[in-house]
């Protein structure tokens, strides 16, 4: 059975990856692969964004499938198919255990993180893609992982092309054309927060070398979610009369879960990896469909189940008595993507997965650290220094899972604000320096240009008059796409950039008199 | 008329193939000099293609401008995530036409790429031209970074710049842009394409527009350009993305001379090249000609 469930995992990690890559723009409007299927299945993300947002994505509800089979069979999903288990497993491995290494007594915390975040959510705060698996494993190799992938393979490349002799540059050439095709980025990706994320991740696996499975077996909420599900199992672990307690099962089980004794499996804490079956060397384990009650039962113990909901709870207003939560007091740098909810809305509903950060054709969308407050760490927003908002693209929404930023067809992106342009006068060369500059109108995506000009002269030192055209921004055509703001030639501080004043999804964050107030929110 | 300055460039051509290549240009250049001198080709018709071919073989065919084993290289806009009949980029029937003749004529490989505005991918995908100029057999590449390379230029504005290698390794260009407004050089067709192949902060360049546009044109000279006109756009340049802004020509200018494509240019925008700072430039620094009374221009319908 071992050789069959390494082959599944392997598989589904190959998928895993495959769809990964796969989220990025080929040019087309659609991505034609449904590359959040993982987080999809995720019955977690599924139950609190119910809590959280009281509503859900109709995707989601392939989650069920998942809920269900876990019922029947058990945590498979974790021994089996998750691409995060898979890979604390191959890390675990890499390391050579003392034999009869005992293990920690610790696998409570993780049903205590899922109480906690369970609250929180029904308490309208969403703190769950922190910590959930296939979110952290999206977002840690989106903004972190794949981009370091990316850079040392250029760079290796780099260096092939520095030495400038012939045959290395030849399969170096054949090497960055097959790796182009295949599995490079279309340009590299740069992310604000890629060491941080990238270290929170590599400690996650590093922690497989203090005990096998050590995330899976103590701190993942979904695998607590799992957990709970199959406390009553069709599937079950039986050992025959045979079993001597010899104890060979209990060190190579992957979940913790006691099979030492016929008498304290636990089912909750089962991985269904089969080792125990295999190592048995009186060949007495089996795994049987039955209707017989589990051994073990899974006690959590009031008090402690009790006080990580009241944590869950407590951590709302903690959390929310900042700025970012005073009325008319919105972060003019929080420029979210079209389509995105109204902050609240939005915050309860995002899971900080970073699909949508992974295919931002531009790299404009960055991961947030405390600019929408601590709650919404690693929520995706626009900046557009790094890259703007592509005026036809719409891939963000099309790969959100949860409906955090809504799937708009062109026609309706076309007419959602996320923003709005101001030109620095201080800076803008025809403005502040008598010298002629374009760009930013040149740029302009929309069919009747959002920036127009007043053609003046300008005097120069010499008091010569120079022929300017000094920008202004339509502020009611202007939809803070910022690729006025990217492209302008002012490296470092622009001469005209976004900020979120004037976005469609709030009510308050408004200029014009007369413009929002009575509109519906998208 | 017609007919035998055909027959004549059809004769040298034939003849040219049989013959090395150092002969081969030669004998060009003795043809040229003989036959009636062109310097503009217009050619009105419905089919785009079809107009393409025969400004192209007014000109004496592109076995003039192109010779046998040419790497060549097809410069379009493709600057802008557009649809063809949204008119700001290249047509993609010209494009591939171009490539198809530069096949026929000989050449060894054709190459096309652009330096796109918005994001490369979506431009390529919804130009529509690297689907017709693969199907014409072209070889159609994104730009990679890597291939710039700093080339002195001296010129009055642009002293060097990083130009991309391919196409500065090439044998022979031709240039492809598409007759489009533009808030400060007025109207951007052939000088500005070029824009295309420059790496780095080539917005800069728009802080002297018209000297920097001569400038690149010292050391890009294409063998051939052919100003697609069969859609133009004549409001919210060069981006567009309103149909009411497109007005449908059906024509294409083909030439040697890049600044009398574009004071010609200028005149389907009721304009003359004296009103472009950029053609004045051109004309004044000796890279081309104006004047377009001084021009032996063709008018064929296609």
């Amino acid at each position: 059975m071992k050789h069959a469930r390494r082959v599944t995992q392997g598989v589904f990690l190959v998928v895993f990856f495959f769809l990964f890559l796969q989220t990025e723009s080929k040019g087309t409007d659609e991505l034609g692969y449904p590359v959040k299927l993982f987080i999809d299945f995720d019955p977690l993300i599924f139950l609190s964004t119910i809590l959280s947002s009281h509503a859900l994505a109709a995707a989601l509800y392939l989650s069920i499938i998942l809920i269900v089979l876990t019922m029947l069979l058990g945590r498979v999903f974790c021994g089996w198919v998750c691409p995060l288990g898979t890979l604390n497993n191959i890390i675990g491995s890499m390391k050579r255990w003392p034999p009869r290494e005992k293990a920690r007594n610790w696998f409570r915390v993780k049903y205590y993180i899922l109480f906690f975040i369970l609250t929180s959510s029904l308490f309208t705060m969403q703190l769950v893609g922190i910590m959930d698996p296939l979110s952290l494993v999206v977002r840690s190799f989106s903004l972190s992982i794949y981009p370091a992938f990316n850079y040392s393979v250029n760079a290796a490349l780099d260096a092939a092309y520095k030495l400038n002799v012939k045959g290395i540059t030849t399969v170096a050439d054949y090497v960055y054309e097959i790796s182009k095709k295949t599995v490079l980025a279309f340009q590299q990706p740069y992310f604000t927060q890629g060491v941080f994320v990238g270290l929170l991740f590599i400690g996650i696996l590093a922690l497989n070398l203090v005990e096998r499975r050590f995330w899976c077996r103590y701190l993942c909420p979904l695998g607590a979610l799992l957990g709970l599900l199959s406390r009553y199992p069709l599937l079950k672990r039986t050992a025959s009369e045979g079993c001597n307690a010899c104890g060979a099962c209990e060190y190579s089980c992957q979940g913790n879960a006691k099979p030492g004794d016929p008498g304290t499996w636990m089912p909750t804490e089962c991985l269904y990896c089969w080792n125990c079956d295999d190592m048995c060397p009186r060949d007495g384990v089996s795994f049987r469909f039955s209707i017989k009650k589990a051994p073990a039962k899974l006690d959590l113990g009031r008090r402690k189940v009790l006080a990580s909901a009241l944590a869950g709870a407590a951590a709302v207003p903690l959390f929310r008595a900042t700025p970012v939560f005073k009325s008319g007091y919105p972060d003019p740098g929080l420029i979210r993507p079209p389509g995105a909810l109204e902050e609240r809305e939005f915050l309860a509903k995002c899971v900080k997965c970073g699909e949508c950060m992974k295919v931002c054709t531009t790299n404009g969308l960055q991961p947030t650290l405390f600019e929408a407050g601590a709650e919404g760490i690693w929520s995706p927003m626009l900046v557009p220094r790094i890259g703007y908002c592509e005026y036809k693209c719409t891939l963000c929404g099309q790969v959100c899972p949860t409906g955090a930023i809504q799937k708009l067809a062109f026609e309706d992106k076309a007419k959602v604000k996320i923003g709005t342009a101001m030109v620095d006068r201080s800076r803008c060369l025809p403005f502040a320096h008598a010298i002629p500059c374009i760009v930013c109108e040149e740029m302009c995506p929309l069919p009747k240009k959002a920036i127009w000009f007043e053609e003046t002269r300008a005097m120069n030192r010499d008091g010569k008059p120079v022929e300017v055209k000094q920008p202004h921004v339509d502020l009611e055509l202007c939809t803070g796409c910022g690729i006025c703001e990217t492209k302008c030639p002012l490296v470092g501080k622009p001469g005209i950039y976004i900020t979120s004043i004037g976005e469609t999804r709030s009510k308050e964050n408004q200029l014009l008199l007369g413009s929002r107030e009575s509109s519906p929110s998208l | 008329m017609e007919r035998r300055d055909f027959l004549k460039a059809a004769a040298a051509a034939g003849v040219g193939l049989a013959i090395p290549d150092k002969l081969n240009t030669l004998l060009h250049a003795a043809t040229t000099a003989v036959t009636q001198r062109i310097d503009l080709a217009i050619c009105h018709g419905a089919s785009p293609a079809a107009i393409t071919r025969a400004a192209v073989d007014a000109l004496g065919g592109m076995r003039h401008f192109i010779s046998k084993g040419d790497v060549v290289v097809v410069k379009p806009n493709i600057g802008w995530d557009r649809t063809p009949e949204q008119a700001a980029n290249t047509n993609p029937l010209v494009v591939a036409t171009l490539v198809l003749m530069c096949y026929e004529a000989g050449a060894k490989k054709v190459k096309v790429f652009d330096r796109s505005c918005d994001d490369a991918r979506r431009c390529y995908v919804q130009s529509g031209i690297p689907l017709a100029a693969e199907a014409a057999g072209a070889e159609v590449s994104f730009i990679n970074d890597r291939k710039f390379k700093e080339v002195a230029i001296g010129g009055e504005r642009i002293k060097s710049w990083l130009l991309y290698t391919e196409l500065l390794e090439a044998d022979k260009i031709i240039n492809v842009p598409i007759a489009k407004t533009h808030s400060l050089a007025k109207l951007t067709m052939s000088l500005k394409n070029w824009m295309g192949v420059m790496g780095g902060p080539r917005g800069r360049i728009h802080q002297g527009i018209d000297e920097a546009l001569v400038d690149l044109a010292l050391v890009i000279k294409p063998a051939l350009t052919v100003l697609d006109a069969v859609r133009i756009l004549t409001a919210n340049g060069p981006t567009g993305g309103s149909l009411n802004d497109v007005k449908k020509l059906d024509t294409v200018i083909a030439g040697v001379d890049q600044i009398a494509i574009d004071s010609y240019g200028a005149t389907l925008f009721g304009m003359t090249g004296n009103d472009l700072g950029f053609v004045r430039a051109g004309a004044r620094r000796g890279i081309g000609t104006m004047d377009l009374s001084k021009l032996s221009i063709k008018k064929i319908e296609a």
